[in-house]
């Protein structure tokens, strides 16, 4: 078995939480935090660290802006986030190719 | 390291994109179309005085299938010029919520109208409108949940007016006549040409359903 496509998987997003972020944000041009919380099934606070975590490597981008005069927090994938969240799903298919019976 | 590891995460990255997917595919030219056919529908039933129950019903329920075939049509022809999947998860999902209200509505429209075999006056044919206005506000609202948030709105825009309307008809001014094509032609014709004008200036050109 060839390990190498493991030893490739980008750590940061190769985590549950921040994996469902990434896939939510993969399909939707942007989503509210409040969306994000509720697709997820996260605490504001859980939510808050990953983004945070996703946000310092580049792979997110947060707009803060108002709606109806209450404070809105959008999120949405940068061409880089994207970028390696299509990396990561294509290490994934080469594993399961690999270990696919003839 | 085992492999069914991958296969269950690509298996809830699949699931998380469709959940987060929001159909918004040629929502501005099928809205554009729905606009333009019920402004030409409400002329027609006004210019040849298409007043009677029957004519009234048998008119819109003509023009709602074709526009639900237009925009069909326009959805398909953008998912091939796109290359993408037509009926992809988010088009099915709009399509069920969109499809309970909808075949609601048209049944009450058609059975009434042909049940009502002569001509039971204006005041039925604008009960008629409201209560068409009160389901394609449902559906719009249902389907909303799986598109853009403005749809939602504009779901309430149909139910809150024409409560309103309703309203204000049992209420306020039971014996004012209201020609219902009109009525037609400003909610079904006017306010999808509105919104579609809205949708056609401020819509990112990034479609994805």
């Amino acid at each position: 078995m060839n390990p190498e496509p493991f030893l490739k998987l980008d750590r940061l997003i190769h985590e549950k939480g921040r994996l469902a972020i990434m896939s939510l944000l993969a399909a939707a041009p942007e989503l509210t935090f409040t969306e994000l919380r509720d697709a997820a099934g996260m605490t504001d606070g859980n939510l808050t660290t990953h983004i945070r975590a996703l946000q310092l490597e580049g792979y997110v981008s947060v707009a803060k802006s108002y709606q109806n005069n209450r404070p809105l927090t959008t999120c949405s994938l940068t061409a880089v986030g994207r970028k390696a969240f299509a990396e990561y799903i294509n290490l994934l298919e080469k594993i399961v190719r690999q270990h696919k019976p003839p | 390291m085992d492999p069914n590891w991958a296969v269950e995460n690509l298996q809830t990255i699949r699931t998380l994109m469709e959940r987060s997917a929001v159909y918004r595919r040629a929502l501005a030219p099928i809205m554009l179309f729905a606009g333009i056919a019920g402004v030409t529908a409400a002329a027609v039933g006004i210019i040849f005085r298409l007043d009677s129950s029957r004519a009234f019903g048998t008119l819109w329920l003509v023009t709602a299938v074709m526009v639900i075939l237009g925009a069909f049509l326009i959805a398909r022809r953008q998912a091939i010029r796109d290359q993408e999947v037509f009926w992809s998860p988010p088009t099915r999902r709009v399509a069920q919520a969109l499809l309970p209200p909808l075949t609601a509505g048209m049944f009450v429209g058609a059975a009434t109208v042909y049940v009502l075999k002569g001509d039971a006056g204006g005041g039925f044919n604008l009960l008629l409108t409201l209560v068409w206005l009160l389901f394609y506000g449902c559906s719009l609202h249902a389907a909303g949940f799986f598109m853009p948030r403005g749809i939602r709105w504009f779901g309430w825009i149909y139910i809150g007016l024409a409560c309103a309307i309703l309203g204000f008809l049992a209420v306020v001014q039971p014996a004012v006549e209201i020609n219902a094509h009109w009525l037609m032609g400003f909610f079904f014709g006017v306010l999808h040409l509105a919104y579609g004008a809205y949708l056609y200036l401020t819509e990112k050109r990034n479609p994805v359903a």
